[in-house]
């Protein structure tokens, strides 16, 4: 039975309401963790992970196999959520974050099963995505290579190297996702190093940009769907977020980036998340 | 194995003594060889001679330009892709401003990466203390999973860097910058990964080099030896893993060392050196390398004299011992 296109987002939606109460259990499990920034993704996530790549979960290092890599690694709850829902790793994974010799830390691990780079420290995987794009030319693979980076985490220069190099290599098989929740650490990225004119600057280091709602799961799914957007470019996506989405008092505040969970917190954001 | 893209003769003509360049001609073998072996270039095209592999094997070529960062993390999604790219770099400037793509997308990753570092130690004396790399075998010698040689003469530095094709792991190959280095020890010696090489016997001393100072080393023994002491000389191209069972003998056997590097003298092969006789086998030893300073301007031959780095420095620093 093939999946209509309103089914498909229906299902999405729903996977992705999954993804985010997983992320605050895991988040409960370790005692606290970045909820902002691993909400804001959920919705992409689970459009690539349970819809736009293709991956074998019983077989996490197919070669033919679509990249992600997760930039911005402090959102590794939303990683481990999608990885637990795909298959790739056990479902009790999710109660064991940060616990005593766990494969499910802060940030991801490339031991762990499809997670294709450590990364976390900032700045790192769009050089390292671009070199996966680029192992496909060289191999003449069809993969295509998706990174996931943050607003705030473009203040790091390493992107703007690796930007220049996959604009000059036409690598149309590299998608840049920005998480662009306007937020970071310390406050709101515009007042502590301002990123804007964010599409302009992409575009003006060569990419196809598209601006998106990185919460309308119709507006993911049919851009998802259309890439390459441009068979000499690679693409930026940048997906207009919210921070702590989804649970009201998490939402839009640099105070959710990263916080302590208890029980009686888990309670009520899980209220607000509804059923699963 | 297919024909050799260069006999002997050749491609020691072309490495002219320096090492760097003896790093680009065995890629052009590495790539005959090896159809997974990639280069990547920060725009160091003509420093490490890979030209002729560009020429030959130009869909297995990507320039990154001058940006090290890039360039090392582009190597480790290349890897991780089942290729296995050899980055053609400067030591300072890929050592000391990409440590954290080093240590994260490489070494951390344990992801099959060669880095080809020219220009290490003051081979670019004239350029200045900006183009020095007298730290960096700290740096990399540090890392969990790293594999760290420093080949003596382009005879070693084109046989290690053959030898990194049975290397599944992440490896620092320290090369020279554009100043010739003295063939020492037999040109037609096998390269074993680890294995230290004795290249003078002796019982009196050991010197333990690695790099420009192991002809520095030899000569330092022939000097000795006309006054009846015996150095011993070991060529400890392998930094890490370092050759334990080598040093202890020789410790055990002449109960004094000198260490000879063109490295700071913290972090480097003497540090690495003393590290093991300390816990394993205290022994007296004197260290020569480079003192706690960065270096004036100046051709390398007459730096390396000024900041001790000899075979005088070393002649005085096994007399100190014999003393």
């Amino acid at each position: 039975m093939s999946e209509t296109r309103e089914t498909l987002v229906k299902r999405l939606e729903t996977q992705a309401r999954q993804v985010r109460r997983n992320i605050w259990r895991a988040i409960r499990a370790g005692g606290g963790g970045h909820v902002g920034g691993s909400s804001s993704a959920a919705d992409i996530l689970a459009a690539l992970y349970f819809h736009r790549m293709r991956i074998r979960p019983a077989e996490p290092d197919w070669p033919e196999r679509d990249r992600f890599v997760l930039s911005k690694g402090h959102a590794n709850a939303a990683l481990g959520a999608v990885l637990a829902q795909a298959g790739f790793i056990d479902d009790a994974v999710l109660d064991k974050f940060y616990a005593f010799e766990s494969p499910f830390g802060m940030h991801p691990d490339i031991k762990v099963a499809g997670v294709e780079m450590c990364t976390g420290a900032l700045g790192h995987g769009l050089p390292v995505a671009t070199g996966m794009a680029l192992g496909a030319r060289i191999q003449k693979k069809a993969f295509h290579t998706f990174v996931m980076i943050g607003d705030g985490e473009l203040h790091e220069g390493s992107n703007w190297e690796a930007a220049m190099a996959a604009a000059h290599y036409k690598l149309s098989n590299l998608t840049a996702i920005i998480d662009f929740n306007k937020i970071c650490q310390s406050g709101r990225v515009d007042e502590v190093i301002s990123v804007d004119p964010l599409a302009d600057k992409w575009r003006a280091f060569g990419w196809e940009v598209r601006e998106i709602d990185g919460h309308n799961m119709q507006d993911v799914v049919d851009t998802l769907d259309m890439l390459p957007l441009n068979p000499d470019r690679p693409t930026t996506l940048i997906a207009h977020t919210v921070k702590g989405k989804g649970v009201s008092f998490a939402e839009d505040t640099y105070l959710w980036h990263s916080n302590s969970v208890n029980d009686e917190i888990y309670a009520k954001a899980l209220a607000e998340l509804g059923l699963p | 194995m297919n024909a050799p893209e260069n006999t002997p003769a050749e491609w020691r003509a072309k490495s002219a003594n320096q090492t760097r360049l003896a790093f680009g001609q065995a890629l052009l073998e590495i790539g005959a060889r090896e159809t997974r072996a990639v280069v990547v270039s920060a725009d160091t095209q003509d420093l490490l001679g890979i030209r002729p592999f560009i020429e030959r094997f130009r869909e297995r070529f990507v320039e990154m330009g001058i940006a090290e960062q890039n360039a090392i993390g582009v190597a480790s999604g290349l890897a991780t892709t089942g290729l296995h790219p050899y980055v053609c770099a400067y030591a300072p400037f890929i050592t000391a401003r990409s440590m954290e793509q080093v240590r994260n997308d490489v070494a951390y990753a344990n992801q099959r990466v060669v880095i080809g570092a020219a220009a290490s130690g003051i081979s670019l004396g004239v350029a200045g203390g900006t183009h020095h790399a007298l730290e960096d075998l700290a740096l990399m010698r540090s890392l969990p999973n790293m594999t760290v040689i420093v080949p003596a003469d382009v005879n070693e530095a084109y046989r290690a860097t053959l030898a990194t094709l049975e290397i599944d792991g992440p490896v620092y190959l320290r090369l020279g910058g554009r100043t010739d280095e003295p063939p020492v020890g037999d040109p037609e010696a096998p390269f074993r990964l680890g294995k230290a090489v004795q290249l003078r016997p002796g019982r009196d001393v050991a010197v333990i080099a690695c790099g420009a100072l192991v002809e520095m080393a030899a000569r330092a023994s022939d000097l000795l030896k006309k006054e009846g002491i015996g150095v011993r000389v070991l060529n400890v191209h392998t930094i890490k893993p370092l050759d334990r069972d080598a040093i202890l003998a020789a410790a055990a056997e002449t109960r004094r060392i000198v260490t000879a590097e063109e490295h700071h003298l913290a972090g480097g092969l003497g540090g690495a050196v003393a590290e093991l006789l300390g816990v394993e086998q205290p022994t007296r030893m004197r260290m020569v390398g480079m003192p706690d300073a960065f270096a004036m301007v100046g051709p390398t031959g007459p730096l390396r004299a000024k900041y001790g780095m000899s075979a005088d420095a070393i002649v005085a620093a096994c007399r100190a011992l014999l003393a």
